[in-house]
């Protein structure tokens, strides 16, 4: 299917309704960008996703957006509490994948000559790899309580700080949680998971603060020149998959059974007023629980590690948590569509939430400058620190970019990499890399990605959030 | 005769598959997932499991059928070798056998197959499916 794109400015491309679309699709790309998303499918996936019952406004799309099954990985939607539908596929499989970020009084001087100890110290204290487990055992009764309570649950079990609640996206425990809606299956998967890194593009990666744009949001943030960074980014592991393939079987027949027609079996859904998407609901919140404490679990292995190593301890290291944002997930959220406060279900797969100034969601601390946003790079370059801003308030249901966004498949990255001494090239550019999987670092070189400073030079003209800092990766964990 | 081969998608792995029916396109869809999770070195076991999986179609059943090959690996540590299935109105049912406790041989997570750009159609003599997988 060929896709019409209408050129509106320097950073934003419509695709015109047509056919049975119910809404327009918008891109967020310059003219570079576009050239790149134009070679796969996600721009028809926009259209796909624009034909969805009760989608309000537009089918949106980031400047990270890439192909991926039913939604575009980059996609946002916003859906009416009557007319509209929750899907499943609008989420993604890793229910609540998302990113934390810790900030430190460490310097880059103080680190930089004992990286490679240093990387093996925090390989070897985060589980990471090919179904993982974890030091943690949950016992059977346990893991209710986990998707009931989410970070909570991990902080009152020693896993952390109460400070660490505060700014975590929903106090890191999402409402609306029934264990009961979790097949057994689901819970055997995630129950010797929790506090574990898993495999993919997922990453604990220690850097600095390279460059600073936004000084108030950056001191705000607790972010200062040269100080050490510590980025998570995980999801909810094999129960969040599970939860998402034991719906998916639901949805497909819901979709028959309520007369929704789909382009596309992946976006199969049901009407958020239906009993089944209470259900989704319920435990999709469970499996965003689980992973706001999987996080949680690897930030609390990560402090002790670096306590450890620097003999220090955590007051005089700083190791704050400077905010947790998802970046998959669906979110009942109040938004101002033409001129009209409406409640809407926010669909948020591969984008992140990044309201603005003054938001109440946004903790007090930061309230001044906009929510904490962040995305992450490639391990060979660099990551961004953004703050919401208004222009996401008005135009994307307070949403922008996740990531960097695959250039290449995992099949054409490894081919690259396996031409190439790629563990020795990071090292040349001080970037010390630990990996259960050789396979794993090959599929996610640098070469696969875009170059993230694009992407986020995308959304900070665009007005959807403000550049904050450059982080710059020297020690990174992989599965 | 049956075959697959993994061919490209951006996100992650998409695998063609093909079979002269649909037992065979199911077997050698669980011969492409297996040979994936085990880095192309499948164990082969006299293990055995029964099976029941709920799906509504031939395109649900692929699907479900992938996905509960992974379960077994993931979950149970039971790596499928081979499978003897019945196609039933509810979806499938049979045995499956193979390795038990064999998740050391396990080196690559496949996570789940996806219904995104799903297709069964017949070419000539054989049922080619092309069926995209998370990993």
């Amino acid at each position: 299917m060929s896709v019409h794109f209408e050129r509106i400015d320097e950073y934003r491309v419509r695709i015109p309704r047509h056919g049975d679309m119910r809404v327009p699709g918008l891109i967020y790309a310059d003219a570079q960008m576009m050239e790149v998303i134009a070679t796969d499918k996600s721009p028809e996936q926009v259209v796909n996703v624009a034909h969805l019952p009760g989608i309000v406004s537009y089918s949106l799309a980031m400047p990270d957006i890439h192909w991926g099954y039913g939604f575009p990985i980059g996609g946002v939607a916003a859906f009416d509490p009557e007319e509209g539908v929750l899907s499943p596929g609008g989420v993604g499989y890793d229910i609540n994948c998302g990113v934390r970020l810790l900030r430190s009084d460490l310097t880059r001087e103080e680190v930089v000559d004992r990286l490679e100890d240093l990387s093996l110290a925090l390989y070897k204290a985060i589980p990471c790899g090919m179904g993982s487990k974890s030091s943690i055992s949950l016992a059977k009764t346990e893991v209710d309580d986990v998707l009931r309570g989410g970070a909570r649950w991990a902080v009152e079990h020693g896993l952390g700080w109460n400070e660490d609640l505060d700014v975590i996206e929903e106090g890191g425990r999402f409402a609306g949680a029934e264990p009961r809606k979790v097949s057994d299956r689901a819970k055997d998967r995630g129950r010797p998971q929790l506090g574990s890194l898993g495999s993919g593009n997922h990453f604990l990666e220690l850097g600095y603060v390279a460059e600073i744009y936004d000084h108030e949001a950056a001191a705000a943030f607790g972010l200062a020149q040269d100080e050490i960074t510590l980025l998570i980014h995980s999801g909810s592991r094999g129960l969040g998959h599970q939860i998402c393939d034991d719906a998916l079987h639901t949805m497909i027949k819901a979709s028959a059974k309520y007369g929704i027609v789909l382009r596309d079996r992946q976006l199969c859904a049901a009407p958020l007023t239906s009993p089944e998407a209470a259900d989704y609901f319920g435990a999709m919140a469970c499996a965003a629980n689980f992973a706001f404490a999987n996080r949680q679990a690897m930030t609390h292995f990560a402090r002790e590690a670096l306590q450890k190593f620097f003999g220090r301890g955590p007051a005089q290291l700083g190791l704050r948590l400077v905010y947790d944002v998802c970046h998959n997930i669906a979110k009942w959220e109040q938004h101002v569509v033409d001129g009209e406060l409406r409640r809407l279900c926010v669909h948020r797969k591969g984008a992140t939430r990044a309201f603005g100034p003054g938001h109440p969601a946004v903790p007090a601390r930061y309230r001044d400058v906009g929510q904490p946003v962040f995305v992450p790079g490639d391990m060979g370059r660099y990551s961004f620190v953004l703050a919401g801003a208004e222009g996401a308030m008005r135009e994307t249901f307070g949403s922008c970019c996740h990531g960097a966004g695959r250039r290449l498949s995992r099949m054409a990255a490894k081919k690259l990499a396996r031409t190439r001494p790629i563990f020795q090239e990071l090292r040349e550019k001080g970037v010390f890399v630990r990996a259960d999987s050789k396979a794993t670092v090959e599929e996610e070189i640098s070469d696969a990605y875009k170059d993230v400073a694009d992407v986020v030079d995308i959304v900070h003209g665009a007005g959807l959030a403000r550049k904050v800092a450059k982080l710059v990766p020297l020690a990174v964990v992989k599965g | 005769m049956g075959g697959h081969r993994q061919i490209e998608h951006t996100a992650d792995l998409a695998f063609e598959i093909w079979g002269a029916d649909l037992g065979e396109l199911l077997q050698e869809g669980a011969r492409a997932v297996v040979d994936v999770l085990t880095g192309e070195r499948p164990p082969t076991g006299a293990d055995s499991r029964d099976v029941v999986i709920d799906a509504i179609d031939d395109e649900d059943r692929l699907v479900r059928w992938l996905n509960e090959v992974i379960w077994l690996a993931l979950g149970e540590g039971f790596v499928v070798d081979r499978a003897e299935l019945e196609t039933t109105p509810e979806g499938l049912r049979g045995r499956v056998f193979g390795r038990a406790g064999a998740r050391d041989c396990i080196v690559t997570e496949v996570k789940s197959a996806t219904y995104h750009d799903l297709s069964i159609a017949r070419d000539g003599d054989r049922l080619v499916a092309t069926v995209v997988m998370d990993v």
